[in-house]
C-alpha cells in the first residue's frame, strides 16, 4: 500500500515463482559444479587421463554457459522481479542485510572473474594454476550461498530478530544450518545431475562410462543425506507454520508429496543411469534434470507456501502490512488500517464508493497473491464456493483462519470489508442449492477445517447428538470466537450434521485413524 | 489523489551513515559505467570495424573486440549489482516506484540481456572459425543491450520526477509505461551513448598497446581507428552535453554557473578532462608511443566519467529536493558486519587484482583466445 501495485494480469506470484525457481535451479548447480568440475580434474592429472579433461574443458564451457550468463543473469532477475512486485518487502530486506548483500556481492563478484579464468584457463594455464583459479571459484560460489541461505531462512524462521532487530541473530535463525544442509546436498546431486547432460554426448564408449559413473557417484549420495537434512529443517520449523504442509494446507501439502515422490524418482533414474553407464542417452539424461528440477521447484514452493501469510515471518505480511504497528511505519499495519481504512492509508488507490472501492481494495490488498481470473484466480475460488453475499461477508472477516492461517486478516473499516465483498460479489453468481451435507462442508467448513476424524469441527460435530449438534451450530462465533457467522438454515444444519454422523461412523474412523497414522 | 505518492521511509534504520551509502553509490556506479562503455562502445566499433569503417583489418578487429564481449559484460553486471543495491538503500522511495510504473520494460531488461549475452558468446565461437563472422548475430545483441540502456535512462528520469508518476500509473497500472513526455529522456540517453562510444575508442587503443606480440601494422591500425573514434565521439559529447544541459528545467541551470560551487567545479573539471583526452589523443593519433597516449586518454577520461557521475547525483538530489530528506533517515550503524564487508571488499579487489596478475594474458587486454591461436 506504501508502494503502487504492478497489477500482473496471469499473476505476480506465478512471476515470482517462475523466475525463482529456474534460478535456484541453476545457481545451486553453479555452487556444486564448481567443485566437480575441480575434484574431477584434479583427479585425471593424477591419472594422466587425457580423455577426462578433454571432456572436462567442454563441461565447462557448458557449465559457464549455464551459470554465468543464466545463473548470474537471472540471479539479478530475482532483484528485478521481487522489489517490483514486493517492494515494501525488498526495501525491508535491504536495510536490515544490505551488508550481507553487499558481502555477497563480493563473492559474486570474484565467483564471476573466476570462472571466466577458469574457463578460459583450459588453453592457457599449466595446471596448477589453473586448479588455483579453479578452487577459489569453489569457495566464492560456496560462500555466496553460505550469505544467501542466511538471508533466505530469515525471512521463513526471523527467530529472535523480531525482537532484537540484530543482524546476527537474524542470519544464523533456527533453519539457517539444517537449510544450508539442504542445500549443500542439492548442490552436490545437481552437480552429476548437469554433468550427465555432457557425459551422455562423450564417443568413447570407455570413456563415458566411467564419467556416467563418477557422475552419478556424487548424485547418489548426495541425494541419500537428503532424508535426514530434510527432516532437521522440517523440525526446526515452527510446527505451526509446517503444519501447512500436512494436511491445512491443500496446496503446501501437494507440493510436500510432489517433492517426496520425484526426489525418489530422481534417485532411482539416477541409479538406473548406472545399468548401462556407457549407453547412457541424452534423452535419459534429460529426464532426470526434469525430475530434479520438479524436485527443487516443489521444495522451494513448499518453502515459501508454508511461510504464508507472511513475506517476512511475523514482520511482514504478504501484502506488505506489517504484523505489528511501530512508530515508524507510517500507518501501514493491520491494527492502523482497521481504524483509517485502505482508502484512508494506501497510496496509490482511487477514491471510490461500493463495488468500485471494493475493486481498489482488492488491488492493494489481495493483488499481490491472487488475480480475478487466472493464478490463484478468486472468481474460480469464489465459484466453488458458491456463497451468497452474506456468507461472503462473514468469511472475509475471518480470513487470517482460512487454510491454517495461510491469508492475512481483512485490513480495513467495516464498510471497506462491505465494499469488498460486494467487488467479489459481482465476479460470480451464487446460486442457492438444495442442503447437501458434504457440498456444504466442501463449501464453507473446509476453508478452515479438514473433512478428517481429527478435525475439531468433527469431533465436536460427532460429540453431541444429532438435535443438538444442528442446535449448535446456529451460531458459530459461540462456539469459537473466530468462528465467521454463517448463519446456516436449519436444513442445511441439519444436512451437515447427518453428513458427518454418516461419514465419521464407528468403523469410517477407524479406518481413517490408521491412514493418518500411517502417513504420519 | 488525496495522498502524498511518495512512499513512506523505510522503518528499519539505515545500517550504516548516509555518506557512506552515497560514496560506494558514486564509486561502485562509476566502475560500473567504464565497463557498460568498453562493452557497449566495444559493440558499435566492432559492427563499424565491419561495415568499413576501419580500413584495414577489419575482419580481425571485429574478431579481436568480439572475444572480449564475452568477458565485458558480465564485468558490467557485476559491477552494476553494486550501485543496484546501495541506490536502493537510499533512493528506495523513488526508485521501487519508478520501476513499477514501467514494469514490463524493466522486468524484460533481464530476458533482453540474457539473449543479447548469448548472442556475444555466439559471435565469439563463431570468429574463432571464421575471422570476422556473426556480424548480424552482434547487431542484435547491441540492439538489445542499447534499448535497455534507454530502459534504464527511461527508469532513472522517471524516479526522480515524482509529479508525472500517479498521472502514468492510473493510466496504466499494468506496467507497459515508457517516459517518453519527459524532455531530458532522449539528450541524456545520448548523452551515455555517446560516451560509450568514445571510451570503445579507448578500449581499442588500450589493446593496440597491450598487443605487444601483434605486427605492427594492425597495431596502428587499432590505435588509429580507435583513437579516431574516441575523438569523434568526444567531441560530439560536447554538442549532445550541450543538449542535454538545455533539456533540464531552467531552475537548476544556476547551479553549474556559480550557483553550487562542487556542481560548477566538476562540469568545467569534466569537460576540461574530455578536451585534454581529445587533444592528447590527436596530437599522438599517428605515432607510435600507444602506452603513453592509452594512459593518459585513460586517465584523463576517468576523471571525466567520474566527475560526471557525482554531477549526476548531484543534479537528482536538486531533482528530489522537495520530496528527499536525508537528514530524516535514522542512523543505527551495524558495527558487527560492516566491518567485515570493507575487510572483504578489500580483501576481494586484493585477490581479484592477483587473478589478473597470474593469468598469462600474453599481449593483450583480457587477450584470453588469441594467444592461443
Amino acid at each position: 500500500m506504501n508502494y503502487p501495485v504492478w497489477d500482473v494480469a496471469f499473476g505476480a506470484g506465478l512471476l515470482i515463482a517462475l523466475v525463482s525457481v529456474l534460478h535456484v535451479f541453476v545457481s545451486h548447480f553453479a555452487v556444486g559444479g564448481g567443485l566437480f568440475l575441480v575434484v574431477t580434474e584434479h583427479r585425471a592429472l593424477r591419472r594422466g587421463d587425457a580423455g577426462v579433461l578433454a571432456w572436462l574443458r567442454k563441461h565447462t564451457r557448458f557449465f559457464v554457459l549455464v551459470t554465468v550468463v543464466y545463473g548470474a543473469i537471472s540471479g539479478v532477475g530475482i532483484w528485478f522481479t521481487i522489489a517490483l512486485i514486493h517492494p515494501s518487502a525488498t526495501s525491508s530486506l535491504i536495510h536490515a542485510y544490505v551488508w550481507g548483500w553487499a558481502i555477497e556481492w563480493v563473492f559474486f563478484f570474484l565467483e564471476i572473474a573466476a570462472a571466466l579464468f577458469y574457463m578460459y584457463g583450459w588453453d592457457k594455464l599449466e595446471p596448477r594454476l589453473h586448479l588455483w583459479y579453479g578452487w577459489i571459484y569453489v569457495i566464492a560460489a560456496y560462500a555466496s550461498m553460505v550469505i544467501i541461505n542466511g538471508i533466505v531462512t530469515f525471512m521463513l524462521t526471523p527467530g529472535k530478530w523480531i525482537e532484537t532487530h540484530a543482524f546476527w541473530t537474524g542470519f544464523f535463525n533456527p533453519t539457517y544450518f539444517p537449510s544450508l544442509a539442504v542445500r549443500t546436498a542439492i548442490a552436490l546431486a545437481l552437480a552429476g545431475i548437469y554433468a550427465l547432460l555432457t557425459a551422455s554426448r562423450i564417443r568413447d564408449v570407455e570413456l563415458k562410462g566411467r564419467m556416467v559413473k563418477w557422475s552419478v557417484a556424487w548424485i547418489l549420495p548426495a541425494l541419500a543425506t537428503l532424508p535426514p537434512s530434510i527432516w532437521w529443517y522440517i523440525r526446526a520449523i515452527p510446527p505451526e507454520l509446517w503444519a501447512s504442509a500436512r494436511g491445512a494446507m491443500p496446496t503446501a501439502t501437494r507440493y510436500a508429496g510432489d517433492a517426496a515422490i520425484l526426489a525418489a524418482v530422481t534417485f532411482v533414474l539416477a541409479l538406473g543411469a548406472l545399468v548401462r553407464p556407457a549407453r547412457l542417452h541424452l534423452g535419459y539424461a534429460v529426464a532426470l534434470l526434469l525430475a530434479a528440477l520438479g524436485t527443487m521447484g516443489s521444495f522451494e514452493f513448499v518453502r515459501e507456501a508454508v511461510r504464508k501469510p507472511f513475506v517476512i515471518a511475523n514482520y511482514m505480511y504478504d501484502n506488505s502490512l506489517y504484523a505489528t504497528p511501530s512508530a515508524d511505519d507510517q500507518g501501514f499495519s493491520v491494527e492502523a488500517i482497521d481504524e483509517a481504512g485502505v482508502l484512508g492509508t494506501a497510496r496509490w488507490v482511487r477514491q471510490a464508493e461500493g463495488a468500485a472501492a471494493g475493486r481498489e481494495i482488492f488491488r492493494v490488498e489481495c493483488q499481490s497473491c491472487h488475480t480475478i481470473d487466472a493464478y490463484r484466480g478468486l472468481r474460480r475460488l469464489l465459484a466453488a464456493r458458491g456463497w451468497e453475499r452474506t456468507r461472503l461477508d462473514a468469511m472475509l472477516g475471518s480470513l487470517d483462519l482460512m487454510h491454517n492461517g495461510v491469508m492475512p486478516p481483512f485490513a480495513g473499516t467495516e464498510a471497506e470489508r462491505g465494499a469488498l465483498g460486494a467487488y467479489l460479489a459481482t465476479l460470480y453468481p451464487a446460486a442457492p442449492a438444495e442442503p447437501d451435507g458434504q457440498r456444504l462442508f466442501e463449501r464453507n467448513c473446509s476453508v478452515c477445517h479438514e473433512a478428517a476424524p481429527y478435525d475439531r469441527a468433527i469431533t465436536a460435530i460427532r460429540s453431541f447428538d444429532a438435535e443438538t449438534a444442528t442446535e449448535r451450530l446456529a451460531n458459530l462465533p459461540e462456539l469459537f470466537v473466530r468462528m465467521p457467522d454463517l448463519k446456516l438454515s436449519a436444513a442445511e444444519r441439519a444436512a451437515l450434521v447427518q453428513w458427518v454422523r454418516a461419514r465419521f461412523t464407528a468403523a469410517g474412523e477407524q479406518r481413517a485413524a490408521l491412514a493418518v497414522r500411517g502417513g504420519n | 489523489m488525496p495522498h502524498d505518492p511518495i512512499p513512506a521511509l523505510d522503518p528499519i534504520p539505515l545500517p550504516a551513515p548516509y555518506w557512506l551509502f552515497k560514496l560506494l553509490l558514486i564509486v561502485t556506479f562509476t566502475l560500473h559505467l567504464l565497463a557498460m562503455n568498453f562493452t557497449v562502445g566495444g559493440m558499435v566499433l566492432a559492427l563499424m570495424a565491419r561495415w568499413g569503417a576501419a580500413r584495414d583489418h577489419a575482419n580481425r578487429m571485429f574478431t579481436d573486440i568480439a572475444t572480449k564481449l564475452p568477458v565485458l559484460l558480465p564485468a558490467t553486471v557485476t559491477l552494476g549489482v553494486a550501485p543496484l543495491l546501495f541506490l536502493q538503500v537510499i533512493y528506495g522511495q523513488f526508485f521501487y516506484t519508478s520501476s513499477v510504473l514501467i514494469a514490463w520494460p524493466w522486468f524484460l531488461v533481464l530476458v533482453l540481456l540474457t539473449i543479447a549475452y548469448y548472442g556475444l558468446y555466439y559471435v565469439s565461437a563463431r570468429t574463432h572459425r571464421e575471422a570476422g563472422a556473426g556480424r548480424s548475430v552482434l547487431l542484435g545483441s547491441f540492439l538489445l543491450v542499447a534499448f535497455i540502456g534507454f530502459v534504464y535512462s527511461t527508469n532513472l528520469t522517471l524516479s526522480q520526477t515524482p509529479a508525472a508518476w500517479s498521472g502514468k500509473y492510473f493510466a496504466g497500472p499494468a506496467g507497459w509505461n515508457l517516459n517518453l513526455s519527459e524532455r531530458t529522456l532522449v539528450p541524456r540517453y545520448l548523452h551515455f551513448f555517446t560516451a560509450a562510444v568514445a571510451v570503445g575508442g579507448l578500449l581499442l587503443m588500450l589493446m593496440a598497446w597491450l598487443k605487444r606480440d601483434a605486427d605492427a601494422g594492425y597495431r596502428r591500425a587499432l590505435f588509429q581507428y580507435g583513437g579516431k573514434a574516441f575523438e569523434y565521439a568526444s567531441m560530439a559529447q560536447f554538442a549532445v552535453g550541450f543538449w542535454f544541459l538545455a533539456s533540464l528545467p531552467r531552475e537548476f541551470l544556476p547551479l553549474f554557473m556559480g550557483d553550487n560551487a562542487l556542481a560548477t567545479a566538476l562540469l568545467v573539471t569534466g569537460m576540461a578532462a574530455a578536451a585534454a583526452a581529445i587533444v592528447v589523443v590527436a596530437r599522438a593519433l599517428h605515432g607510435e608511443d600507444y602506452r603513453r597516449t592509452a594512459l593518459s586518454a585513460t586517465g584523463l577520461t576517468v576523471a571525466a566519467v567520474a566527475a560526471m557521475a557525482i554531477l549526476r547525483d548531484i543534479l537528482r538530489d536538486e531533482y528530489l529536493k522537495p520530496y528527499f530528506h536525508p537528514e530524516r533517515f535514522v542512523v543505527e550503524t551495524q558495527w558487527t558486519v560492516l566491518p567485515l564487508f570493507l575487510g572483504l571488499f578489500l580483501g576481494g579487489v586484493a585477490l581479484w587484482l592477483v587473478m589478473v596478475m597470474r593469468y598469462p594474458f600474453t599481449g593483450g587486454l583480457n587477450e584470453t583466445r588469441d594467444g592461443a591461436k
